[in-house]
């Protein structure tokens, strides 16, 4: 069962990423997008790591995905479909890719003997190394464990870090009347 | 398990005490009160915004000051390690409210000419402060990302703050895209870092491997263990997180985006990149190779020095032909970048010449300040375009900013009575004991070339021919408060530069 799902999914995955890269059209292209990194969360279930698929979801196919769609409709890019490999940055790209991916086929399975196969040693969240420690979790309740107690200083900052953006991005954007 | 749990948990937030880093979070709350205040307060009442900005960063200062003199903090570890302060962080803090108030200073005098939202600017300043004086007493990559990361995108957005000039934005854009790009590489590093250095099969491994000081472990034992591994990924985590903090100092190769948004940016913008944001760059730095890469010294020595001669040659010489005021600002910031890397490198060697770093960054606050102040107040409302004509005849037109330029100018250049050249003789002193003469013989090169620059703006300011009809400016005159601070700045130079043992960083 897992295994068929993960055959489904995968293919799902590649077919999108693939018809993102060759579509025309800059929309059909971004929805492609979205079915691909939907797909990948599917696939992040599969590993259970609920957590991470759950971010998936909601950072990539939600948040960056709607930015991506205002940007095509803003700038109009539809207009010009450009014919593939028509200049030779599209060229460049290709070649470094696909030299890329010969790479990543050939370690996986002609280097994959020489990588050492060890057993995963049991992982337990307790960086302070004293007492039971806990078992780590992909859950999403191990995050929540560290970030509240041992990183809440740099959540606390990560609020201030986004304060500061949504300043900017008022100051930047709004039209300043000066009725004084 | 409940029990069981909470108290693990508890273990973790028992060194989570709040009270230590009390002047950030007044800085921060401050910051959110300014907001507030602005809703809350009517229109007429407005200016007591940039009021309350200033004097309750003054009040933060007595207190950080209150707390140096009075409790000597030692080493102290908070926060699970990802905090550390001692007396280094501690004058850091106090140079960095000293930067912010200044700033808020100038931003007061140039919002007054512009036609832009005005309490954000203040919110911003004091956002970068915080979170600046968090930087530097971070032990852990965590900590230090998140707070570099709040420091630059604050500054993106204040180098983008005058959104009707068409420079600031597009510094604003360049700022953007090479800061990230920037972020990136020293994320990379890290990663690469925190990777190598938690991978249990490893000789040191462990489990918390952002924290300084194991990595420091895990560095020393894999590299000069006849038996370690080969830590090539080790030394290329090191060189791009070294190559990330570079960006932030503006060394060379990383230095393109400085003149471009040195100009662009609103003038007490750019004072607070040239000054704080340096400053920060670089006690992450010492902290970096005293920290984890002290084991790397021997590869990383080499690459800071070629950076180090690269930094001060192309700053001087392209100062040279500079004509633009802020654009020249940038580029000698950018050789005073390669003198305190000299000093960064020297303080492998000799422990003191950390502190001569220190005092170079103070003579480089007080000098820098006071050029920029006159700078804030002799723009007029298009404050990127500050051409050396500008200046024809300024001290005769307005001698009080004249005089204070030409001492700022000085100090800059490291004229004898002045706090500069005592910053620069304490760093060539530590290069000089620690054997380093090629790059002494490069800064003292870089210095003799940057007196030609800093040169021809005296003597615009006060030999220029002249023509034209000399006319008071009336259209911005000095107030009190800004004699007062520029004076003070200078008074400071002075008095560093004749009694250097008055700044207690120098025992």
């Amino acid at each position: 069962m897992t295994d068929t799902l993960f055959y489904v999914f995968a293919a799902i995955t590649l077919i999108s990423a693939l018809l993102m890269v060759v579509s025309p059209n800059a929309v059909n292209g971004a929805i492609c997008m979205i079915i691909c990194f939907v797909t990948t969360a599917a696939l992040f279930v599969l590993l259970e790591a609920y957590f991470l698929a759950v971010i998936q979801v909601l950072v990539y196919a939600g948040a960056v995905m709607v930015l991506f769609l205002f940007i095509i409709m803003l700038l109009d890019v539809n207009k010009d479909t450009s014919d593939l490999l028509k200049d030779k940055m599209t060229l460049g790209a290709s070649i470094t890719g696909f030299t890329l991916l010969v790479i990543l086929t050939l370690s996986v399975f002609a280097g994959g003997q020489h990588l050492p196969e060890t057993a995963l040693l049991p992982v337990m969240e307790n960086p302070t190394g004293e007492g039971v420690g806990i078992p780590f979790t992909t859950s999403a309740k191990s995050f929540g464990y560290s970030l509240f107690t041992k990183y809440m200083l740099p959540f606390q900052v990560t609020g201030f870090l986004l304060l500061a953006a949504m300043i900017g991005v008022i100051v930047v954007s709004k039209k300043h009347s000066e009725n004084s | 398990m409940n029990e069981l749990l909470i108290e693990f948990l508890g273990g973790f937030t028992k060194t989570n005490q709040w009270s230590t880093i009390l002047p950030e979070i007044m800085l921060g709350v401050l910051a959110l009160a300014l907001l507030g205040a602005e809703m809350a307060l009517p229109k007429n009442k407005q200016t007591l915004i940039p009021r309350l900005a200033i004097w309750g960063q003054v009040i933060v200062l007595l207190f950080v000051i209150a707390c140096i003199g009075w409790c000597n903090v030692g080493e102290s570890e908070y926060f699970s390690g990802l905090i550390i302060q001692n007396d280094m962080t501690q004058i850091m803090r106090a140079f960095f409210l000293v930067s912010s108030i200044v700033v808020c200073y100038f931003g007061q005098i140039y919002l007054s000419k512009q036609s832009l939202p005005k309490t954000e600017f203040y919110a911003l300043v004091l956002i970068i402060a915080a979170a600046m004086m968090l930087l530097v007493q971070s032990a852990n990559f965590v900590m230090l990302f998140v707070a570099l990361e709040t420091v630059t995108v604050a500054f993106y957005v204040l180098v983008a703050y005058s959104r009707s000039s068409q420079f600031s934005l597009e510094s604003g854009l360049k700022y953007l895209i090479l800061g990230a790009l920037s972020s990136g590489i020293l994320l990379f590093g890290i990663v690469l870092l925190y990777g190598i250095a938690g991978s249990p099969e490893l000789m040191g491994s462990s489990r918390d491997s952002l924290n300084y000081n194991e990595l420091a472990n895990f560095i020393t034992l894999n590299t000069n263990n006849p038996i370690g591994v080969d830590n090539m990924i080790v030394k290329i985590g090191a060189l791009l997180v070294v190559a990330g903090i570079c960006f932030k100092i503006g060394a060379v190769p990383f230095q393109i985006w400085v003149p471009d948004v040195y100009q662009g940016a609103p003038t007490p913008v750019t004072a607070y990149l040239a000054v704080a944001s340096k400053a920060a760059g670089f006690i992450v730095l010492i902290q970096l190779l005293h920290g984890p890469f002290i084991s790397l010294k021997e590869f990383l020595v080499p690459v800071l020095s070629v950076i180090a001669v690269a930094t001060i040659l192309f700053g001087n010489v392209a100062a040279v032909t500079q004509r633009n005021v802020k654009r020249l600002m940038g580029l000698s910031g950018i050789a005073h970048a390669g003198y305190l890397l000299v000093g960064v490198i020297a303080s492998l060697y000799v422990p003191w010449a950390v502190y001569a770093v220190i005092f170079y960054l103070v003579t480089y606050l007080l000098a820098s300040f006071a050029v920029f102040g006159v700078m804030s107040l002799a723009a007029d409302a298009d404050d990127a375009n500050q051409e050396l004509d500008h200046y024809e005849n300024f001290a005769r037109k307005r001698p009080f900013l004249g005089g204070i330029l030409v001492c700022g100018l000085g100090s800059l250049a490291g004229i004898p009575p002045l706090g500069g050249f005592i910053g620069k003789l304490f760093l060539f002193v530590a290069a000089f004991q620690a054997g380093l003469y090629g790059l002494l013989g490069i800064s003292v090169l870089g210095v003799v070339i940057s007196i030609y620059y800093y040169f021809a703006w005296i003597r615009e300011c006060y030999f220029s021919a002249p023509s034209s009809a000399v006319v008071e400016d009336a259209s911005g005159g000095t107030t009190l408060g800004d004699r007062i601070l520029l004076g003070a700045l200078i008074v400071a130079t002075v008095v560093i530069g004749l009694l250097p043992a008055a700044l207690p960083i120098i025992r």
